[in-house]
C-alpha cells in the first residue's frame, strides 16, 4: 500500500483540510510527493471503441481521470463522397446522401432532391410535399428511438437498447412496405417520389402512433425518472448558447442550450407551415436538457404526423419524370433542412453539364462534434461518454 | 481439449482406431466452436445498424445462434464482422484488430463496401476495394446494407463451414463452400483485368482547363 504520500504531507506540518473530500483530494494532488499527485498523459479513445458510435478517434489529454483536452482525429471513414459526386449525375446524388447520416436517410434524400428542384424551378404538388413531411417526421421518431436505446447502453443500462429497437422495427416495417428498403431508402427523388405509397400505409401509421404514445410514457418510467440517470446527466456537459452558435452547432444540441432555432419554424419547407407544433427548448444546455429536448421532439413529431395522416391530398407522386441526365443552369445553389441531428446543407456548383462541378455537404454532426470539446473539459472520462452520446454523433456524417 | 493438439495428432492417428477417435474429437470441438462465436463490436458505417444492432436486438435476436456476446476487446472475441466501408486510413487499425483476436478467428464481410468497395469502388481515392485486400475473409454477405436475416444466413454458413471444414489434424486450414460459379469461358483473371482497366479509366483527376471557366459563377439562391 502506498501511504508514504500521506505521511509526507502530515510530516511537513501543513494543515490537511477536513471540510470536504474534494478539498482533501485537491490538497494531496498538489503535494509533489503525495500518492495522489497526478501526471498528465495521453489516451487514445478509438478508432475502435464501442462508445464512439463508429470509428471516431479522440486523443485525450488526461490528468488522473479528468479530461484536460480533447483532440478529435478524423478520417477513419472518409470515403471521398464529395469527390465522387463530381463524377455522377444529379439523379444519382440522392443515393450518396443515404450513406451520409444513415439514421435520417429520407431527410437527406429530401435535401438533395429539393436542391435540384429549386435549381430547376420545379413546383411540386401537395401530395408529394405532405408525404415527404410525414416520412421525414416518422424518420425523426425512428432516429430518436435508436438514440434513446444507445444512450441507455452508453450509460450502462442494456434494457433501453432492447426497448428502443423493438419500437424502431415497427417504423422500419412501415418504410419497408412502401420503399422496399429498411435503412438506405433512396426514395425521395428530384421531381417527386420513387413510388406511390403502400395502400395500407395510412392505417399502419395510425396503428403505430396509437401504439407508440403510451410507450413514450413507458420510456419515461423506465429511464427518465431513474436516480442514476439524473445524477449522470444533470449539470454534466454544459454548453451555453453563445458557444453553441460560435461552433455552428444545430439541432437538439443548439436548442437544448436555449437557442430556439429550428428551420421547420424559421424557414418552413414542405407543409410544416400548415401544421401546429412546438419547438422544445432547454435552459442550461447540459446532457439532461438534450435528453429532454429529444424526448419532447418525438412527441411533437407524433403531433405533426397525426395532423397530416388523415388528409393526404390526391395527385400524382411524380410531377416531372427525369431521364438519366438532368442539366442544371450554371450557378451556385445552396439548400438546407432540419434533420434529426441538425441542419444539413447542400451546396451545388453547377457548370451547365449533367454533373455538378462541386458538391459540398454541410453536415450537422461535424459542427456538433466541436461543441463536445468545450463541454467535456474538466470532467471525468465517464462523463465524456455520456456527452458524446447525448450529442448523438454519427461518424460517417462527419467524415463523409 | 488441450491434451489433443496438432503435434500429437499424427501419433494418435497411427494407433488402431485412432482416426475414428480424432474425427469424434473434431466433431465435438467444431460443434462447440460453431455455436459459441463471440463477435467484436466493430462497425464502421451503415451496415453496423442492421447487422450488429438490429440483428442483436429483440426483434431478430442474434442470441438464437449463440453469437450475442458482443465484446469490445478483440482479445475476447473470435468473430470479426466487417460492417461498413473500410478506408485506407482504417486499414492498419483493422489489421491490428485482426492480429489481436484469439485463435481460431473468423471474418464475415457484410455489405457491398466491405466486399468490393461498393458504391465507392470507382472515383474514390480513399476506399479499400474489398476487405480481403487486408485480412482473410471467410464469408461474405451481400447487400447495401444486408437485412438481419441475410446476416443470419451468413452466420449459419460460417457455422456450417466450421463444423464441416476444420480438423485438428490441419489447424488453420479451412475448406470453403463454393457459393457461386463463373460463367463458362470466363476466368477470374479476365475479370481482374477488366476491373483494373475500369479503375484506371474512372480515376479522380480532372483536366486543368475544366477549372478555368468556373471563375465567374454567381450565387443563385
Amino acid at each position: 500500500m502506498e501511504i508514504t504520500g500521506m505521511t509526507a504531507a502530515t510530516m511537513s506540518n501543513t494543515e490537511v483540510p477536513v471540510s470536504s473530500l474534494d478539498e482533501r483530494i485537491k490538497f494531496f494532488q498538489n503535494e509533489p510527493q503525495s500518492a495522489l499527485a497526478t501526471q498528465e498523459y495521453f489516451v487514445n479513445m478509438g478508432p475502435q471503441h464501442p462508445s464512439t458510435h463508429g470509428v471516431l478517434r479522440l486523443v485525450l489529454k488526461m490528468d488522473g481521470e479528468t479530461v484536460r483536452e480533447i483532440i478529435p482525429v478524423l478520417g477513419y471513414v472518409h470515403r471521398g463522397m464529395e469527390k465522387k459526386a463530381e463524377y455522377i449525375g444529379y439523379r444519382q446524388q440522392v443515393h450518396l446522401t443515404d450513406r451520409l447520416d444513415y439514421l435520417c436517410a429520407l431527410m437527406n434524400n429530401w435535401v438533395m432532391a429539393d436542391a435540384v428542384e429549386r435549381a430547376m424551378k420545379i413546383e411540386l404538388n401537395d401530395r408529394i410535399l405532405t408525404l415527404r413531411t410525414i416520412f421525414a417526421e416518422l424518420q425523426r421518431i425512428q432516429s430518436h428511438q435508436l438514440w434513446w436505446g444507445v444512450f441507455g447502453m452508453d450509460l450502462g443500462a442494456f434494457t433501453p437498447f432492447l426497448y428502443g429497437f423493438r419500437d424502431r422495427e415497427k417504423i422500419t416495417a412501415i418504410f419497408e412496405d412502401t420503399m422496399g428498403a429498411r435503412l438506405t431508402m433512396n426514395y425521395i427523388q428530384p421531381g417527386g417520389l420513387m413510388y406511390d405509397i403502400h395502400p395500407e400505409f395510412p392505417r399502419k401509421v395510425k396503428d403505430f402512433l396509437k401504439y407508440f404514445k403510451p410507450i413514450l410514457n413507458e420510456y419515461d418510467e423506465l429511464f427518465t425518472g431513474n436516480v442514476i440517470v439524473h445524477q449522470r446527466l444533470k449539470g454534466i456537459g454544459i454548453l451555453d448558447g453563445k458557444t453553441a452558435i460560435s461552433v455552428g452547432a444545430s439541432g437538439p444540441v443548439l436548442r437544448a442550450s436555449g437557442v430556439s432555432y429550428d428551420l421547420r419554424k424559421s424557414d418552413p419547407y414542405g407543409v410544416y407551415s400548415k401544421t401546429q407544433f412546438e419547438v422544445p427548448v432547454g435552459t442550461t444546455g447540459d446532457c439532461w436538457d438534450r435528453y429532454i429536448v429529444r424526448m419532447q421532439e418525438m412527441r411533437e413529431s407524433i403531433r405533426i404526423v397525426e395532423q397530416l395522416i388523415d388528409n393526404i391530398p390526391e395527385g400524382p407522386t411524380m410531377v416531372m419524370k427525369f431521364g438519366a441526365k438532368i442539366r442544371i443552369p450554371e450557378g451556385i445553389y445552396y439548400n438546407q433542412m432540419e434533420t434529426a441531428r441538425g441542419i444539413l446543407g447542400v451546396m451545388l456548383v453547377a457548370d451547365g453539364t449533367e454533373k455538378p462541378y462541386r458538391l459540398h455537404f454541410r453536415t450537422p454532426n461535424f459542427n456538433n462534434l466541436w461543441s463536445v470539446i468545450s463541454m467535456a473539459k474538466g470532467l471525468r472520462l465517464a462523463d465524456l461518454v455520456a456527452i458524446l452520446s447525448s450529442v448523438d454523433i454519427v461518424v460517417p456524417d462527419i467524415d463523409r | 481439449m488441450g491434451l489433443i493438439n496438432s503435434q500429437n495428432a499424427p501419433m494418435i492417428e497411427a494407433f488402431p482406431g485412432g482416426p475414428a477417435f480424432l474425427t469424434t474429437i473434431d466433431t465435438v470441438i467444431n460443434w462447440a466452436r460453431s455455436n459459441s462465436l463471440w463477435p467484436l463490436t466493430f462497425g464502421t458505417s451503415c451496415c453496423a445498424i442492421e447487422v450488429m444492432m438490429a440483428a442483436g436486438a429483440a426483434n431478430h435476436d442474434l442470441a438464437r445462434f449463440g453469437a450475442e456476446v458482443a465484446r469490445a476487446s478483440p482479445r475476447q472475441a473470435d468473430l470479426l464482422v466487417l460492417a461498413g466501408t473500410i478506408v485506407k486510413r482504417m486499414g492498419p487499425t483493422l489489421q491490428t484488430l485482426y492480429a489481436q483476436m484469439a485463435e481460431p478467428k473468423y471474418v464475415i464481410a457484410t455489405g457491398a463496401c466491405a466486399i468490393s468497395g461498393g458504391p465507392f469502388i470507382y472515383q474514390s481515392y480513399s476506399t479499400v476495394r474489398g476487405a480481403h485486400e487486408l485480412i482473410p475473409v471467410d464469408v461474405i454477405v451481400p447487400g447495401c446494407p444486408p437485412r438481419p436475416e441475410a446476416f443470419f444466413y451468413g452466420l449459419l454458413t460460417l457455422q456450417k463451414m466450421i463444423r464441416e471444414g476444420e480438423s485438428i489434424r490441419r489447424p488453420g486450414e479451412r475448406r470453403k463452400p463454393v457459393l457461386a460459379a463463373l460463367p463458362p469461358g470466363i476466368t477470374i483473371d479476365q475479370i481482374r483485368q477488366e476491373l483494373i482497366l475500369n479503375l484506371e479509366e474512372k480515376s479522380v483527376t480532372k483536366p486543368l482547363n475544366e477549372h478555368a471557366k468556373m471563375e465567374n459563377l454567381t450565387w443563385k439562391i
